[in-house]
This record gives C-alpha cells, structure tokens and sequence, in this order.
C-alpha cells in the first residue's frame, strides 16, 4: 500500500531522516514509536507529500509518487496521477487543525464538495454516517471552538475519512488531548483498525500499541532501529536503544 | 442655515465623495487580494512586482499621483501622439483613488493571510485541496474577521482623504462647502462639511465594529 526506499531529508545542515525503508501492506496497523525529534513525524508527513524529500522513492499503491535526489526530482509525476494518488491518503494532525469557520458537518463535507465536486446530497449522507461513527453526529451544527480536543479530533477523523482514504496517517493524534480525552479518540482509531483500514500511526501511547497495531517500528535518531510484532518490540527489544526509550517511557 | 440650492450643492458634493470612496474600497479589495497573493507567491518575479508596486504607491503622496494622472499622462499623451486626451477628472479621482488603496489593503490582506496557522493549509491539502482552493475556501474566509478593523481604518482615512479631489477641480463635499465661506465670508459652512464628515465615518465606525462581531461568531466558546 505504502513503500518507502530509502528515504533521506535533510533541513538545511540537520538530516532527520538517514535512509528509512519500509512498507506497509493493505489492512496492516504500523505503529511507529520513538523519542521526539527521531524524524517519525516528518517521515509520515513525507508519505503525503506535506514535506519534500531530499532523497529517495516513495509508493503509494505500487505507483511511484516520489522519487528524488539531492533535493531534486528524478523523475516526473503526472500531476493528475500524483492528484489522485494523494486523495487515497488521509491525515490526522496532532492539533486537530478543523476549519474554525465551518461547522462540524461543513468540515467534513468542504473535502468532498470542494476536492471531487460530489453532489451535496449524498456527501451529506455519507458526512452523517461518518459523524455517526465518531460519535459526533448530535454535534454537526457546532463551530469547533466550542467542542473539546477529543471531539475535534474525531471529528477531524471523519473528515479525512469523507474523501474514502486507503490509507490513513496519524500524526501524534492524542498528544494534544487532556488524559481523559484520549480513550475516546483511541477507541474510535480502533474501530477503524477493525473495520480493516490501513493504517500507520505514530504515537506515544504504548498500550494502544501492542493491543492494535500488526506491527511496530521504533525509530531513533534518523534510522529504524528495530521492526516486528508488538509483543516483541515492546516486551522483548533487541536493540539497547529500544530497551532504553521503553523504559523511560513504561 | 442653508438655502435650497446650497442643499442641493452640498448634497451633490457628498455624493461624489461618496461614489469615490466605494468606488475605491471595491476595486482595492480585489486587486489587493491579488497583489498580497504576489506578495506571498513562490515564484521572485511575481513577489517583486507586487513590492514594487505596494512601494510606489505608498511611497508617494497620494495627491502627487492624483497630480499625475490628471496632468501629466494627458501632456504626455499629447507628446507621443501629438492629439488630445481629455480624462474626465472623475474618472482621474476613481484611478488614483483605487490604485493607491489597493497598495494599503494589500499589505493588510497579506498580513491577515499570514496571521492563519499553517496548520490550516495543510490541513486543506492533506484533503486534496488545491492551493488556490484553499486559499479561496479556508484561508481568506478566515482572514474576514481580522481584517474589518485594519480595512475599516483605510476607509476611514479614505473617505477623508477624496477631499483631495477638490485639487483637481472636482467639486466634492469640501470643496463645496469651500466655495460657500469664500463666496460668504462665514466660516460657518465648514461646519456642515465636518458634521457631514463625522457622520459618514460614525457609520462606517458602527457597521464595522458590528459586522466584526458577526463575522466571528464562529471563535465562541
């Protein structure tokens, strides 16, 4: 679904990501955990193109949407094509980033009414069933200013589901959220893990870790350090710079 | 008080003051939308045009290009071509009016689009939004609320300073109420021309400060 060769970029003089590679198959849960400033936001953030790398290739669905070296591009992408490749990735932010001027349902419709020009009968349908998902239906005539974190951010959830993604991409989604707003936006990632979306989420939280994600990758300064299933990076690392951020952070 | 055909002059002097000052918030918003748009463009020569631009017509007197327009392109027009060119000085007042308060609102729109987190345009684009999509759908509508008071001032200054017409023989409210003291010797008919001022800027004052309580509705908690 998502392949990363590898992948290097570089601000400036600092290099935060130094050759990462992997890939993420349909339906798969990938957790990415690591201490901050290890390059695991700017690598999701890459994935869609928010940020450009410096160098590498980049797949979405076997297509190649990126493929660049030193800071410039190798070869060229259809627009159209990269368009449309672009539209199967949706994105979560760690500060929610709703549309402060447009209600809940607005936020979620503005994708499709704006982006593929849907009709705005079954787009508000479909927004409905989506808001209903989240557990924000009751909510769908409130600006965001006035809901919670939490509710932001599943609200922001449904909005990045209303343009049907194939992959969604979590960035940090419950490191802004006050402790007690967290389990709710965790239970309906879940749902949505179940439901057999693909999914690469990075995160602190450890627990939601090993019970959902197929796989972790801890990465740490620039580099993967390790690769596998939950229960064995997270109970049983290998590599010492695993052991070490796990315990700090357990 | 004043006659009825002293009314009359004064209330077609207010109206020309008027017509200038719509005529010019309108055109300035829109071209200044598009010159902050320059201003903040990828592309140097876009961004050079605009400073170039924003430069020039802050950077002059605004009666110093009234001057221009109204006599220095017909002399000029007249050296090049060797036939006359009347520009109705109306016409002159809406130019200069409209292209120097593009240069004022678009520095104001800039500073508004770049007062929205950056989260916002990605946001748009993490939804397949393209950059002029969401400038048109996200960004600017945001900037709404923040721009009314800093746009709410340049129409203020503006309304006042289309007194300046009355130098290019245009008679506008105070050039009106200008001609009654010095025909009359009585001062007193400024008077009108300041309560009229005052009145004019009072609305616009009041219609601002409302509408900046409607249009951000939406940040209540």
């Amino acid at each position: 679904m998502v392949k990363v060769e590898d992948v290097h970029k570089q601000f400036g003089d600092l290099q935060v990501l130094k050759g990462i590679n992997f890939e993420v198959n349909p339906k798969e849960v990938v957790c990415i955990i690591g201490p901050s400033g290890s390059g695991k936001s700017t690598m999701l953030r890459c994935i869609n193109r928010l940020e450009r790398i410096t160098s590498g290739k980049i797949y979405v669905e076997d297509e190649l949407t990126e493929n660049r070296m030193n800071g410039k591009t190798v070869e060229k992408i259809d627009p159209q094509k990269l368009a449309n490749l672009c539209l199967d990735i949706g994105m979560v932010f760690q500060n929610f980033n709703l549309f402060p001027h447009l209600t809940v349902l607005e936020n979620v419709t503005i994708g499709p009414t704006v982006v593929k020009k849907e009709n705005a009968k079954i787009t508000e349908e479909h927004a409905m069933e989506l808001l209903e998902k989240v557990g924000m239906a009751d909510r769908k005539d409130e600006y965001p200013a006035r809901l919670s974190g939490g509710q932001q951010q599943r609200v922001a959830i449904a909005r990045a589901l209303a343009m049907n993604p194939k992959v969604m991409l979590f960035d940090e989604p419950t490191s802004a959220l006050d402790p007690e707003l967290v389990g709710e936006v965790l239970q309906t990632m879940k749902e949505l893990a179940q439901e057999g979306m693909t999914m690469i989420i990075v995160t602190h939280e450890i627990g939601f870790a090993r019970e959902v994600a197929d796989r972790v990758i801890f990465m740490d300064d620039g580099v993967i350090c390790e690769e596998g299933r939950p229960q064995d990076i997270l109970l049983n690392p290998k590599e010492d710079r695993t052991k070490e951020f796990l315990n700090k952070i357990l | 008080m004043l006659t009825s055909a002293q009314w009359t002059a004064v209330w077609d002097g207010t109206l020309i003051t008027l017509e200038i000052t719509a005529f010019a918030i309108v055109v300035g918003c829109l071209l200044g939308v598009v010159l902050a748009l320059g201003r903040l463009s990828k592309h140097r020569i876009l961004r050079a045009l605009s400073w170039f631009y924003i430069w020039f017509f802050r950077g002059t007197p605004l009666l110093l290009q009234l001057f221009m327009v109204y006599y220095a392109i017909p002399i000029i027009y007249l050296e090049s071509t060797g036939s006359q060119l009347n520009i109705d000085p109306m016409v002159c007042a809406f130019i200069t009016f409209s292209l120097n308060t593009t240069a004022y609102l678009a520095e104001i729109i800039r500073a508004g689009i770049e007062s929205i987190p950056g989260g916002q345009m990605e946001a748009a684009k993490a939804i397949g939004m393209t950059y002029g999509q969401a400038m048109r759908k996200i960004i600017i509508p945001q900037t709404y609320k923040r721009l009314i008071a800093p746009v709410g001032n340049e129409l203020v200054m503006l309304l006042k300073d289309t007194s300046l017409v009355s130098s290019i023989a245009l008679s506008d409210l105070l050039r009106t109420t200008k001609t009654m003291a010095n025909a009359s010797g009585n001062w007193l008919y400024y008077l009108y021309a300041a309560a009229i001022y005052l009145f004019l800027t009072t609305l616009l004052q009041l219609g601002t400060d409302r509408l900046e309580i409607k249009l951000g509705a939406y940040e209540k908690r």
